[in-house]
């Protein structure tokens, strides 16, 4: 055995339907949750997911996750064939959670390629109790619904019972090529050569080798020793190993063994199958013929025969036959696919594809804005005209990857569910969750790096902003805990907001607290607004819930949030009224890759920022300049007063200009705040490629990332609230 | 580092190369195994609250790197850079920066015997000593092998020292 | 029980044989058209395979048409279910397109390669060929 490839084609499909299946189950759940029962579609539905994990579980022989999805269908059964009055919904809903949180777990398992060995005799027990409870309760004869339940077919009739077996895991499978000189007045090298394949058999998941002809045409020998022999290997064993078994056999001048990666194997297997050898032989017989044997032992994936090939031709239809196959290891498996036509694609090559387009726009600006252009007297109307189509299509085909790379917040949001059903359900509390604009879509990396502040968030409110029910009683607040979780476009932006109807932010206690940490300076306390409060929850350390509970204030904080919100070029957003609730709102970018960008200079250092941040330019006078005693600035503009950050002091730049009429005032928005940053000159306006600095360089404060220019220099991306937070 | 590394080939005494290059008067060589290239040095962009050695970001066909300065990293006055001032470009794991230096001076090969332990008390520039993991010997003269990992990345304090060889 | 494994890779074959001889009297062909014809010979004797092992990349007949032979040469028969031999297709198409073709013609278990000998057994066990 051993020259097939192994794809778990199979096995990915049952993943991948399983894991719909559970979705759907929890999200039904979660619907029912505040309905208090299963309607007959929802009852129908589950037992039809039920039946159909069951059915695939038992042909992969998951026999554990059969049989407990046999026994939750046979719960479902039940309630579909008896419609039994009060069952306790709730605690058929954590049964269910369980069930699906056991069958996620197994099906890890099985992702990473190890035994599917969880336990789950007691939940089996736990749901059959439970069956036994309602069909008691609901007074049926217990005896006759069991029967019924046992005899009902396990399974639809017209259905035979299937196995697949699947394949031994084999992740940790890699690719060697391996070339083998002999020395030339080496006798039958090709026999030689062939030797060294068969003892690479042993180990070999897939082997292929040029020249492929070696046993049949004797001819071969000599094409060895001339260019040596190649070989491709698929196996799990290491290169000494492999060194070992082809070396051991006389003649070898010189063995090289290099690994590599499957796209090389295959390249490898392509070339290879390209010289065909031309002696006919005899092609199979009794195994117990051994000159036979030696032909029949070639591997068929590449030693085809005229015989066998012209067989090939005439069975065209048939799939896959020995060329075609191709190691197909360790593709993704397939997630959450829509059931209108989609195709997955390797994330990879998105990521290629959106360099290659980020890269594309740099080429384009070097182009248009290449020096060449500036001779005085060229006539370049035809230029800038074939230039503006250039540029429309580099614009529309950059739309068109954005677009390739959103994705609605659905997913996410729904993950929140569950996160407010299970807290919720632990501390006690009877919380509801409204969820509004699922359909939003955001950048795939930037829904990465939401998913966990927006789960931090949602806990918050549950555990610190919704009172208990007890507390409400006792406030006279009727409704119910609620919260909303809101996700809309606002302008180049995705707002998503989290808020609650609990007792909101007490700003008395926010003020004791920073004044306690000392971070209200010289300050009066009225003087803060009520955002610059709330901020201060954003600070490292900064919680005012005394208790710790195990969902939230265990350290971990807004500041996480909010540094978690930064990275992706956003901000936090916090609202509240003691009493009523508050209203956390994460505003974020569509994208990240791709932005507007007004170049500036400080000192000779070639600085960036989003066009979208820009107020205004304006070249300011020293008069409108007010220095405070403890040296911070000010510049007042048209009435208002802005505070000034020179970038050259900021930075400790030397030769920056000094005088403000030299330079320029570019004046920012950052959250509510404007502040105006103090630089030499404006450069100009481009669309950028945002690319993260280097890891080597540390983390400089106010400075988010770098990108090339259409000169091909390179400029610093400036990240204002990096700056402001100073 | 790669005492075992390098073709067997078991007739010809095992040797490493070497990619020397001048720097404060000493000849320095890293590994060619680190090296991926050799660029003139080019406008660079530096960035703000670096160390001092961090000389900037440059533009790598694409690819933006940091360039180091290896003279001040060595504790020594910088030069003015010139038309010998020249980039050697080093992979070391993951990072992939540029070392700018005084001028290159070529590959040798250093046969491993002649590599010794670097002497242990200040016969060697204390400031770049401890970048340095052997001496190589090639005829008369000797060169500095330096350890590529411990040269980009920063390991406790550093001492500030003027002492020179010879 | 009496088997007939279809395999036209030798070290497949040899280890098959070396694998399921311990359950009983292994026949092998290396095509599927001898496999077919292996079926048919041990009807005509009144001997019938319980376990037929087809691979499904073979010369001549490869394992799918082998399949649906031997299931329409049992139906021309009108041989009763429980005389049709279990057949268990081993190969390393793993799409799920081949394993539902696979199940569409008539096979009762599909196992991919390299086979897993203890999920192989369970099956066996399964199907009630070993105890």
């Amino acid at each position: 055995m051993g020259d097939d490839m192994i794809t778990e084609g199979m096995l990915d499909m049952f993943i991948f339907e399983t894991e719909q299946g559970l979705e759907n189950l929890e999200n039904i759940c979660l619907d029912s949750k505040d309905v208090g029962e299963f309607d007959d579609d929802h009852v129908n539905e589950i037992f039809r997911i039920m039946h159909t994990i069951k059915g695939a579980s038992a042909v992969m022989m998951y026999q554990n996750i059969t049989t407990l999805s046999h026994k939750l269908e046979d719960v479902f059964y039940y309630i579909r064939e008896n419609h039994p009055e009060n069952i306790p919904h709730a605690e058929l809903l954590d049964y269910i959670f369980e069930v699906s949180d056991f069958i996620s777990g197994e099906l890890e398992k099985i992702k990473d390629g190890s035994e599917t060995d969880g336990n789950a005799d007691d939940l089996i027990a736990q749901l059959d109790t439970y069956l036994k409870k309602i069909q008691k309760v609901n007074g049926g004869d217990a005896k006759q619904d069991a029967a019924q339940t046992e005899a009902k077919p396990v399974s639809a009739p017209s259905e035979k019972p299937h196995f697949y077996i699947a394949p031994v895991a084999s992740d940790a499978s890699r690719f060697y090529s391996i070339y083998i000189t002999y020395n030339k007045d080496t006798e039958m090298a090709n026999i030689k050569a062939y030797i060294a394949v068969n003892a690479l058999k042993g180990i070999a998941e897939d082997i292929l080798f040029t020249p492929a002809d070696i046993i049949s045409n004797p001819e071969s020998a000599n094409v060895v020793l001339e260019f040596g022999f190649k070989i491709a290997l698929q196996t799990t064993a290491e290169a000494d190993e492999i060194m070992e078994l082809v070396n051991s056999s006389a003649g070898i001048e010189h063995v090289e063994i290099n690994e590599c990666t499957s796209e090389e194997f295959i390249a490898f297997c392509t070339e290879a199958e390209a010289p065909i050898s031309t002696a006919g032989e005899v092609l199979m017989g009794p195994v117990e013929q051994p000159s036979v044997l030696v032909e029949s032992q070639k591997p068929k994936t590449i030693a085809l025969t005229d015989e066998e090939k012209a067989q090939e031709d005439k069975k065209e239809a048939e799939p896959a036959k020995a060329p075609a196959k191709r190691p197909a290891k360790k593709k993704p498996v397939a997630k959450k696919g829509e059931t209108q036509s989609f195709i997955s694609v390797n994330i990879k090559k998105m990521d290629l594809l959106m360099d290659l387009i980020g890269e594309l726009v740099i080429a384009e600006a070097v182009v248009l804005q290449n020096p060449d252009l500036k001779v005085p007297g060229l006539d370049l109307t035809n230029f800038q005209k074939s230039a503006a189509q250039l540029s429309k299509i580099t614009s529309e085909l950059q739309d068109a990857i954005m677009a390739m790379r959103m994705m609605p917040l659905k997913n996410t949001f729904q993950k929140m569910n569950r996160i407010v059903y299970d807290t919720s359900k632990k501390l006690g509390k009877d919380i509801e969750l409204e969820v509004i604009g699922e359909d939003t879509e955001v950048d795939k990396n930037i829904i990465e790096h939401i998913s966990d502040p927006l789960m931090h968030l949602i806990r918050n409110s549950v555990d610190h902003g919704i009172e208990s029910n007890e507390k409400r009683a006792e406030l006279g607040k009727t409704e119910k805990g609620k919260i909303v979780l809101e996700a809309k476009n606002e302008g180049g932006q995705v707002w998503i907001s989290v808020s609650d109807n609990g007792k909101g932010l007490k700003r008395d206690e926010i003020l004791e607290k920073a004044k306690a940490n000392g971070l209200l300076g010289n300050r009066s306390e009225k003087d803060f607004t009520d955002k610059e409060v709330y901020n201060f929850i954003t600070l490292p350390g900064f919680s005012t819930k005394k208790q710790v509970t195990e969902y939230s204030g265990r350290g971990v904080g807004m500041d996480v949030v909010v540094k978690n919100i930064q990275e992706v070029g956003g901000m936090l957003d916090i609202e509240s009224e003691e009493g009523k609730g508050s209203t956390m709102t994460m505003k974020i970018p569509l994208t990240l890759a791709i932005i507007d960008g007004i170049i500036f200079s400080v000192s000779g250092t070639s600085f960036v920022t989003a066009t979208n941040t820009v107020t205004e330019f304006i070249r300011v006078t020293n008069d409108q300049l007010i220095t405070e005693p403890d040296g911070e600035e000010y510049v007042m503009i048209r009435q208002d007063c802005y505070p000034l950050i020179r970038l050259n002091h900021f930075y400790h730049l030397k030769n920056g200009k000094e005088e403000m009429e030299d330079g320029i005032v570019i004046i920012l928005n950052h959250e509510d705040r404007k502040i105006a940053i103090f630089v030499d000159e404006l450069v100009g306006e481009q669309e950028i490629v945002v690319k993260p600095m280097p890891a080597y360089i540390k983390k400089v404060r106010g400075i988010s990332g770098c990108t090339q220019l259409g000169d091909g220099s390179i400029s610093l991306i400036l990240d204002i609230a990096g700056l402001v937070s100073e | 580092m790669e005492e075992e590394t390098i073709l067997n080939d078991g007739v010809e005494e095992e040797k490493e190369e070497f990619m020397t290059f001048k720097c404060c008067d000493e000849v320095y060589g890293i590994s060619l195994d680190y090296v991926s290239e050799i660029i003139g040095l080019q406008q660079y962009t530096s960035v703000p609250e670096t160390d001092d050695y961090i000389k900037g970001l440059i533009n790598l066909r694409g690819k933006i790197i940091p360039v180091i300065d290896v003279r001040i990293r060595f504790g020594q006055e910088p030069l003015e850079y010139n038309d010998r001032t020249s980039v050697i470009v080093i992979q070391v794991k993951e990072t992939i920066i540029g070392l700018i230096v005084d001028g290159i001076e070529g590959v040798v090969a250093v046969a491993k015997k002649n590599i010794l332990p670097p002497p242990s008390v200040s016969s060697l520039a204390v400031q770049s000593r401890k970048y340095v993991f052997g001496i190589g010997r090639v005829g008369s003269e000797v060169k500095l092998l330096l350890e590529p990992d411990k040269l980009i990345h920063d390991i406790e304090e550093e001492t500030v020292s003027e002492e020179e060889v010879e | 029980m009496r088997i007939l494994i279809a395999e036209d890779d030798f070290a497949s074959r040899k280890f098959m044989l070396k694998f399921l001889s311990k359950y009983g009297e292994c026949d092998v062909t290396v095509d599927g058209m001898e496999a077919v014809d292996a079926y048919i010979m041990a009807l005509d004797a009144d001997m019938p395979y319980d376990l037929v092992c087809l691979d499904i990349m073979m010369p001549t007949l490869d394992g799918y048409q082998a399949l649906k032979a031997i299931r329409d040469i049992e139906k021309d028969r009108k041989l009763p279910e429980e005389q049709c031999s279990k057949i268990i297709m081993t190969t390393a198409l793993n799409e799920g397109a081949n394993v539902n073709k696979a199940f569409d013609l008539g096979c009762v278990a599909y196992a991919g390669k390299p086979i897993d000998q203890a999920k192989f057994e369970n099956v066996l066990r399964k199907l009630d060929l070993i105890s």
